[in-house]
């Protein structure tokens, strides 16, 4: 029963903010509900006991990305007067299409609900080992070649968003580490004798 | 008693709003990226969904994988937002044409 309760709570406020990340005009509170919908979507997760999912979703999600929004959105400076008007004329169109959506895949859940052969008598309350020793080990074993490829995209992003944001200014006075340290010393010092000058 | 079924009617509203919220949208394209954001959700509720029912740690794996990779897509949907602030002045989704005709 606090199960059933706890998920209608949750499920409407994740309704609410995000159909609030679409309507607000100002994109910082876009951002701020878009944050409040993954915390409600990490406590969902917590009812079905993907815990280590959870956890990372509100440390990865808001800690890092919704960050990296925000930091974006107050850069750029974009929240100027001409953005204030109201939604363009695809609006009727688009609530059309996204009902017709929502009822759509919505029906075919519920009317194949029979034939997802699912056993829901065999799950468990939460037994000894824990979510994150279980999803460590399947990762580490099965899934080893997909977690190393996972870390190379890590790696590509962060190779391609400091390549597309580095800008090189050109009148800017900066080392060139190549001609240093190519220098020849006979180019640079002149010995000269004293003695056989006098 | 919470079924599959709930949890995946949930999915299937959120994914509806996100698609609605990438289409009405007129302002700027960070909303669309936060849309993205949204249907990415919705598809990691019915992965999770379907582990807890199935009770196999498969679906939780998938999840840690897409979670790596919209993060992925965030940082270079932003870096590419950075640069073509810095060379048109504005994010604006009616004003980006340059590739039209």
């Amino acid at each position: 029963m606090i199960k059933e309760l706890i998920f209608y709570t949750f499920s409407s406020v994740l309704i609410c903010s995000s159909l609030a990340v679409i309507l607000f005009r100002n994109p910082v509170y876009s951002a701020v509900s878009l944050i409040l919908s993954f915390i409600t979507s990490g406590f969902l997760w917590l009812l079905l006991q993907a815990e280590f999912l959870a956890i990372v979703l509100i440390l990865v999600y808001v800690g890092a990305v919704m960050v990296l929004f925000l930091f974006v959105i107050m850069m750029l400076n974009i929240n100027n007067e001409r953005d204030k008007s109201s939604f363009n004329s695809l609006a009727p169109f688009a609530l059309f299409i996204g009902l017709i959506i929502a009822a759509e895949l919505i029906t075919l859940i519920w009317i194949n609900s029979s034939q997802f052969n699912i056993n829901s008598l065999s799950i468990q309350e939460p037994d000894q080992v824990s979510n994150t020793l279980a999803l460590g080990k399947e990762l580490f074993t099965n899934y080893i070649l997909s977690f190393e490829i996972a870390g190379f995209i890590l790696l590509l992003a962060i190779i391609i968003s400091i390549s597309l944001t580095l800008r090189t200014r050109k009148n800017v006075k900066t080392q060139i580490a190549s001609e240093q340290i190519n220098v020849d010393p006979s180019t640079r010092i002149k010995l000269v004798d004293l003695k056989e000058r006098d | 008693m919470l079924t599959l079924q709930s949890y995946l009617s949930l999915a299937a509203i959120i994914f509806a709003i996100g698609i609605i919220g990438i289409v009405i949208n007129r302002k700027n394209i960070i909303i669309v990226m936060m849309c993205t954001e949204l249907l990415l959700i919705s598809v990691n509720f019915n992965f999770i969904a379907f582990s807890y029912f199935n009770q196999d740690i498969a679906g939780q794996i998938f999840v840690f994988f897409i979670l790596t990779v919209a993060a992925a897509e965030a940082a270079i949907g932003l870096a590419i937002l950075v640069a073509l602030y810095r060379n048109k002045k504005s994010i604006d989704v009616q004003e980006l044409r340059t590739l039209r005709n």
